[in-house]
């Protein structure tokens, strides 16, 4: 990968898994819609909203008025709270179960249904199933995610079509925050095409069936989009906050802090306290397997971010990377317990899926990276390895809350 | 219901990829082929094509498919012909220079008056009627030719109309000729086929 | 009757299927190949795939994503534009899936070629691109190669009069993705009058549509970057167009969520 170009204001690369472009002065896609945030009328944008969500309002309150995707973290908080305290709408919150629950992430969903006093439905997926879906994509795609990120991204439209609720509230469009697919402007709205391209990696659920020997449709069936005649039917549309709201997930999720008690965690991995407490893999094992297949990880998307938004320069960005890529990854075993699989066969397999582009072996089984953060230019005045590691996140709580680090199961009541 | 067994013939003109998944989705078998042995073994032939009339027909006079193919219609062996493979079935086409064909269902291949051509989605009128074509009256197939078929009415299964009506489904015995691509045109191509075919083996 | 087309159009650059802007600005999109297919699933009326670095990396027509596209199970046409050099590329095009190719420097550089083609594929298969804007002195023919704009050339013009070629692709090329861009008067004063058009660049609005279908000369509308912005874009598209010669828009189903007594 020798033609691998990188930004010249963030720590993106072109060889982004979304795709991202240079500009003719070396500024990417991602950073030029960033710009937006600060020249759109963002009060005008608000209006727009207002009236795009007029006509789902529930004319006799004998129905919800739209769905609501939730979480224990990322940004739940606010979009219920946009939803509900903003716009004054009558919203269903609807959430998957991941598996890996951490105890904060099961007590800020509860907090979240309570405080905001919502109706919720939970969905979960049998656990033979999901485990055979893990073991297959793990060895495949190297991926532990795709039961999750289908799950997530499909629940709610079959929840609005079963339920005969159209409109779906999500927060940010991810191709837009990272590499400025969209603009604001363009106002995209959900689509079955970038969940199978970006969120599914390609693979809808019927897919894997011609993949993995080991499926059955009973397997994955729950994973499948609804047909496009039920979601016209239904007229079921999902839209972006992040369109009409200037979004800063840090500023948003201070403020939920503060005035609604969503409680954070530090992680090894990351210098961000707020997203994905919810989850013991998500920042670890998840992270590092990023971290094998793209050459960066997560510590990178977070501080493009806050380069972006004018709170690290480049080169504190820089070091923030080069100080957490490489941390130890936790909660391993509780994993390989969940999963069954040991130690040697998870890191054979973890290790198959290391980009040739990225990672050498010159000795058998010593690694060097070679990724993204190596290979910036930081000979720049302002880097320094040590130099200041800004504390600008608050962790007020850890991930395991009040207990041990055991995966919550749902349904089993909050006590065992 | 036994899986019936489709061969698409394999004369070297133009892409199979399409009309196989096309098959293949509906729930038949198929077999993409020259060798008169494995085609024997099929309960219907299917002859796509694109591209010129002269060529084709060069292809298929090399390979030894036109005696077979003649053969295989007298005994009564279903014969599907999509686009130029339609063409083919007829006696003789007017394409670059005055070129013999099948002679499956007499009649001849002309140009469009004006160089004209046919492209894009149009209607069938289905003249003939049954079980075979009920579902498919009215619907609209994507048609992509500059030559057409011109032959005696009663071989005349559905007109479409571009310029003048003219013949885009004919059909002689159990060998049948379709002028546009069934399998692209999306749902409306499936249903036809999967009733054509279907109704060509049970009839 | 034969049908107006709305063709869903994936640019594709690097590898990448991206949104175009003016031919200068690119923002990712993701695999052509999931934008190919969701355009099929949509019923769109044609789907054109343009390689738009081809021609001038000089490397030839994209094989292998035709292949790769060959093995989606496409029921819809497909017409593939960027980098044919030769009279052997569109045939192998034709015999690797594509349905019809547009060529583009080929009209710049040989149109001896242009004219072999026609006779080995027959001119339905075969379209000629014109970017197009309005310059002072009238219409301007855009080389994407030079990046200069000039006045058509006879011979150009005189090959596509003579029905070497089926259809031209007129594309505003400056106004590409811009909402409501393209001009009308691009179409209105293009000299050939007997000629089918296709007509491309900043096509967002159904008005705008309209007027296009509505207008004798030109057999179909091409819209890209806007069919990537919501769902059922297509369908979108045709249920604001009723009225206009197009098919009706079709919703797929397979696994239907809603009960049977749902009407």
């Amino acid at each position: 990968m020798s033609d691998i170009q990188f930004c010249k204001r963030c720590l993106y690369s072109t060889a982004h898994p979304l795709g991202l472009t240079l500009d003719e002065e070396g500024i990417c896609s991602g950073c030029r819609v960033h710009e937006e945030k600060d020249t759109l009328d963002w009060a005008k944008r608000w209006k727009r909203l207002e009236s795009l969500v007029k006509p789902y309002r529930s004319q006799d309150g004998a129905n919800y008025d739209c769905i609501i995707p939730v979480t224990g973290a990322q940004d739940s908080y606010y979009i219920v709270y946009l939803v509900k305290e903003r716009l004054g709408l009558n919203p269903l919150l609807v959430t998957y179960n991941k598996y890996f629950n951490t105890p904060l992430g099961i007590r800020n969903l509860a907090n979240l249904r309570i405080r905001f006093n919502c109706d919720i439905l939970y969905q979960n997926v049998n656990p033979i199933s999901v485990k055979k879906i893990t073991r297959s994509t793990l060895r495949r795609f190297g991926s532990i995610y795709w039961p999750i990120l289908a799950g997530q991204t499909v629940f709610p439209v079959q929840t609005a079509v079963r339920y005969k609720v159209p409109l779906i509230i999500w927060g940010a469009h991810q191709g837009l925050e990272q590499v400025g697919m969209f603009s604001h402007e363009h106002e995209v709205e959900m689509t079955r095409r970038y969940r199978k391209d970006h969120d599914l990696m390609g693979h809808e659920a019927d897919d894997l069936l011609s993949i993995f020997d080991t499926l059955k449709e009973e397997d994955i069936w729950q994973y499948r989009y609804p047909d496009d005649h039920d979601l016209n039917a239904v007229g079921v549309r999902g839209i972006y906050l992040g369109n009409y709201v200037r979004w800063d997930p840090k500023a948003q999720h201070e403020q939920m802090m503060r005035e609604y008690d969503y409680r954070t965690s530090a992680f090894n991995r990351t210098f961000d306290c707020y997203d994905h407490v919810d989850c013991f893999n998500y920042m670890n094992l998840h992270d590092q397997l990023k971290l094998f297949k793209h050459g960066f990880s997560k510590v990178t998307d977070h501080a493009c971010r806050e380069i972006r938004h004018g709170r690290l320069t480049r080169d504190q960005g820089l070091a923030l990377v080069r100080h957490h890529e490489q941390a130890p990854v936790e909660y391993m075993q509780l994993f390989m317990d969940w999963l069954g699989v040991t130690q040697r066969s998870l890191e054979f397999i973890m290790d198959q899926h290391r980009n040739q582009n990225f990672w050498n072996q010159p000795v058998f089984g010593k690694w060097e990276f070679n990724g993204w953060s190596v290979r910036q230019d930081f000979n720049s005045p302002g880097y320094s390895e040590s130099c200041d590691l800004p504390e600008i996140f608050e962790a007020n709580d850890k991930l395991e809350h009040d207990r041990d680090a055991k995966y919550i199961t749902i349904g089993k009541g909050f006590t065992s | 219901m036994s899986t019936l067994t489709i061969g698409v013939v394999d004369y070297g003109m133009g892409n199979h990829a399409s009309v196989v998944q096309s098959l293949r989705d509906i729930g038949f078998r198929v077999r993409v082929s020259d060798n008169a042995a494995e085609l024997d073994l099929v309960d219907v032939l299917v002859l796509p094509g694109v591209g010129a009339f002269p060529a084709a027909m060069a292809t298929l006079h090399e390979r030894g498919l036109v005696e077979y193919l003649q053969e295989k219609a007298r005994q009564g062996r279903p014969l599907v012909g999509i686009c130029l493979g339609m063409q083919l079935l007829a006696s003789a086409s007017y394409e670059h220079t005055y070129t013999v064909g099948l002679d499956l269902i007499p009649g001849d291949i002309v140009p469009f008056a004006d160089h004209g051509v046919h492209i894009g989605w149009n209607t069938l009128e289905f003249t003939q009627h049954g079980p075979l074509w009920s579902s498919s009256d009215g619907e609209a197939f994507y048609f992509n030719h500059s030559f057409y078929y011109q032959g005696p009415a009663e071989y005349q299964v559905a007109a479409t109309r571009h310029q003048s009506a003219f013949s885009s489904v004919i059909q002689r015995g159990s060998v049948v000729g379709l002028q546009f691509h069934p399998e692209k045109s999306q749902s409306a191509g499936k249903t036809l086929l999967k009733n054509l075919i279907t109704g060509l083996v049970h009839a | 009757m034969l049908k107006k087309r709305l063709v869903g159009v994936v640019t594709v650059k690097n590898g990448w299927a991206v949104q175009s802007f003016g031919y200068r600005r690119y923002l990712p999109l993701g695999k052509p190949e999931c934008l190919v297919e969701n355009l099929d699933r949509w019923g769109a009326d044609e789907i054109l795939v343009q390689v738009i670095d081809r021609s001038k990396m000089g490397c030839g027509p994209d094989f292998e994503l035709l292949e790769r596209l060959g093995k989606l199970g496409l029921e819809t046409p497909l017409i593939y534009a960027g980098g044919i050099r030769s009279v052997a590329d569109g045939v192998k095009l034709i015999q690797q899936g594509a349905d019809r190719i547009v060529v583009d420097a080929l009209l710049h550089d040989d149109l001896v070629s242009i004219q072999e083609l026609s006779e080995k594929l027959g001119a339905q298969a075969l379209i000629a691109s014109l970017p197009l804007s309005w310059q002072t002195e009238g219409l301007g023919w855009f080389d994407y190669r030079s990046q200069i704009s000039t006045p058509f050339q006879s011979e150009v013009l005189g090959l596509i009069q003579s029905s070497v070629v089926s259809e031209v692709l007129i594309t505003d090329w400056q106004h590409e993705g811009e909402e409501a861009g393209f001009d009308q008067k691009l179409v209105d004063a293009f000299p050939l009058k007997n000629v089918s058009i296709i007509a491309f660049g900043g096509l967002s609005k159904a008005e705008q549509i309209r007027t296009l279908l509505q207008t004798p000369s030109v057999a179909a509308v091409a819209v890209g970057n806007f069919l990537s912005y919501r769902e059922h874009a297509i369908q979108k598209y045709k249920a604001a167009l009723t009225g206009m010669p197009l098919r009706l828009a079709t919703y797929q189903s397979t696994f239907s969520l809603m009960a049977s007594t749902d009407v």
